[in-house]
This record gives structure tokens, C-alpha cells and sequence, in this order.
């Protein structure tokens, strides 16, 4: 199941039209970052700032976060963050 | 043979210096279970020494704290540490890295390895740049460093590994909803979604029934 996701966000990743609607949806997400957070994904550690630039160049780390955030829109959608098993 | 755990533990960037610090509490487990610790802390987590105490002490528990991907791990400086040919023989490996779940752990089951926990995407984690001096006092990456430091401390209590695999997930799921909740500040509502990703990528390869 979750390789079906996975290959599906790659899809989506891949489509120029799907992935700057996806990319205009998350610079949205990002942008509600409180500026008192730090993230940190692997080496690298981001600030809203940060990632922004990263989403809107659409780089490694930019895409890292459109899939981490698709994820998470699908587990709210699909109702899997209320009964994770 | 005595029960040991070998831990690598660089400190060279932002997120090592945090997951060095919060190994310690595993460390100090692990010794008040008289389990032998082998602590490869800064500079040590080098390839030599890492090798040295594979081969000679056989560790029954390898907790990898570093960078990865899914054909390295890491140690001090990023130098790797591990590949796709390392022997871990009867160990069970616990690592807090990104991406090493996605094709070395299972790499190290086939050279012999009990059982491998670790993650299939980058590990994300939150954190509070004020604190960023004093990592054990920051409540935003304790969120995320606590239920993985769970994995290790369930088995140093001797329970299966795939009871330290579940109840790590369990304190992750129990963390995210209070992250999700009403009475959650706006940064713990916000960093929700990479415990998320934490959680949904952690995976267990091996033995599940393995014990230390």
C-alpha cells in the first residue's frame, strides 16, 4: 500500500501541472510556519524561510517537502491520522 | 558472552549534536542494566573504531545515531561506516538516520544481522532554535527524539524487538495526537506533520521476535 503512495507522489511530482498546483499548495503550508520553529530533515536544518526558497526552486530538498506534506494531506483526507494502527 | 551495546554518536552538525545528547539517557539505561556500552561519541564514530568493536566485542545491540541513505550510514564528518557489505552478525540495529530502511537495513539482514529498525524516508525533526545549546531542555524535538530513543530502551529491558518497534510507533502516535490537539501550541500543531512522517516511514526488517 504504501508503495502505491509513494509511486503515486513521484506521479504527481513529475506532472508539470500536478506539481505546481501541488508546489502552490505547500508554499501555502510552509508559509504558516511559526518563525520559533526549526526543522530539521537529515543534515539540513531550515528555517520558514529556508524551506520556502527550496519549495519554489523546486530542488531535492523542496521536493522532500511536497511529499512529506502530500503524505500528510492524504492521511488527513483519508482519515488515517485519527485511527493509526 | 556479556550483553553490550555498541552506540556511534558523532557530533559535528545541528542534528547530531542533538541526537548525541539525547543518547545519553540510553546510555545510562544500558549501564544501570549492566549491559556493556561500547560509546563512539564525536570523533570516535570513525570507520576503524567502528570496525574494531564489530569484529571484537560482537555488540548485541547497534545503535547507529548519524546521516544515511539507502546505501550509506555515516559516522563523524559524514564518513560512511557502513555499506551494503557490512557484517553486523547477530546484532540487532536500531538507526536514527534517514533513509537507511530503504535498502541497507535490508542489506544487513542478508550479512547476518538478529533484526534492523530504522526509517524508509528522511527522518525529520523539530526544534526550537533558542534552545538549540541545551537540546534535552528543547520540548519541540523531544516529541520526536523520545519515542525513538524508546526503541533502544524496550530492548534494554529485554523485550522483543518488535515490541521496542511498536511501542516506539505507539509513543509517536500518542505524541501526534497531543500534537494535533486543542490544548498544543501553534509549534507543536505545526511540527505534527513530521512526527507524521516519522511514523509512517519507520520499519522493521530481520527477527521480530529477537531479544538482547
Amino acid at each position: 500500500m504504501n508503495n502505491k503512495i509513494e509511486n503515486s507522489i513521484q506521479d504527481i511530482i513529475s506532472d508539470p501541472e500536478l506539481n505546481e498546483q501541488l508546489k502552490k499548495l505547500v508554499l501555502e503550508r510552509v508559509g504558516a510556519m511559526p518563525d520559533s520553529l526549526g526543522m530539521s530533515i537529515g543534515s539540513k536544518e531550515f528555517t520558514k524561510k529556508d524551506a520556502l526558497r527550496h519549495v519554489e526552486q523546486g530542488d531535492d530538498t523542496g521536493k522532500q517537502i511536497m511529499e512529506m506534506e502530500l503524505e500528510f494531506i492524504r492521511g488527513l483526507a483519508s482519515g488515517a491520522v485519527y485511527s493509526y494502527e | 558472552m556479556s550483553k553490550s551495546i555498541l552506540v556511534t554518536r558523532p557530533d559535528h552538525d545541528l542534528i547530531t549534536k542533538y541526537f548525541y545528547a539525547w543518547s545519553q539517557e540510553i546510555i545510562d539505561i544500558a549501564k544501570n542494566k549492566n549491559v556493556v556500552v561500547f560509546d563512539l561519541k564525536g570523533k570516535k564514530s570513525n570507520k576503524k573504531e567502528f570496525m574494531s568493536y564489530v569484529n571484537k566485542r560482537c555488540p548485541s545491540i547497534v545503535f547507529l545515531n548519524g546521516h544515511g541513505s539507502a546505501t550509506i550510514f555515516t559516522g563523524y564528518e559524514n564518513q560512511t561506516l557502513i555499506d551494503s557489505n557490512t557484517v553486523l552478525k547477530n546484532s540487532i540495529i536500531y538507526a536514527r538516520s534517514c533513509e537507511v530502511g530503504q535498502k541497507l537495513g535490508l542489506n544487513l539482514i542478508e550479512n547476518g544481522a538478529k533484526t534492523f529498525i530504522g526509517y524508509n524516508r528522511k527522518f525529520f525533526c523539530g526544534y526550537t532554535p533558542e534552545k538549540i545549546t541545551k537540546p534535552l531542555e528543547d520540548k519541540i524535538a523531544s516529541l520526536f527524539l523520545e519515542p525513538s530513543n524508546l526503541v533502544v530502551s524496550t530492548l534494554l529491558k529485554n523485550n522483543k524487538a518488535g515490541e521496542a518497534y511498536n511501542r516506539s510507533k505507539q509513543q509517536m502516535y500518542k505524541n501526534f495526537r497531543k500534537m494535533v490537539s486543542s490544548t498544543a501550541t501553534f509549534e507543536e500543531k505545526y511540527s505534527a506533520r513530521w512526527l507524521w512522517s516519522n511514523l509512517t516511514s519507520q520499519v522493521l526488517f530481520g527477527n521480530p521476535l529477537a531479544t538482547l
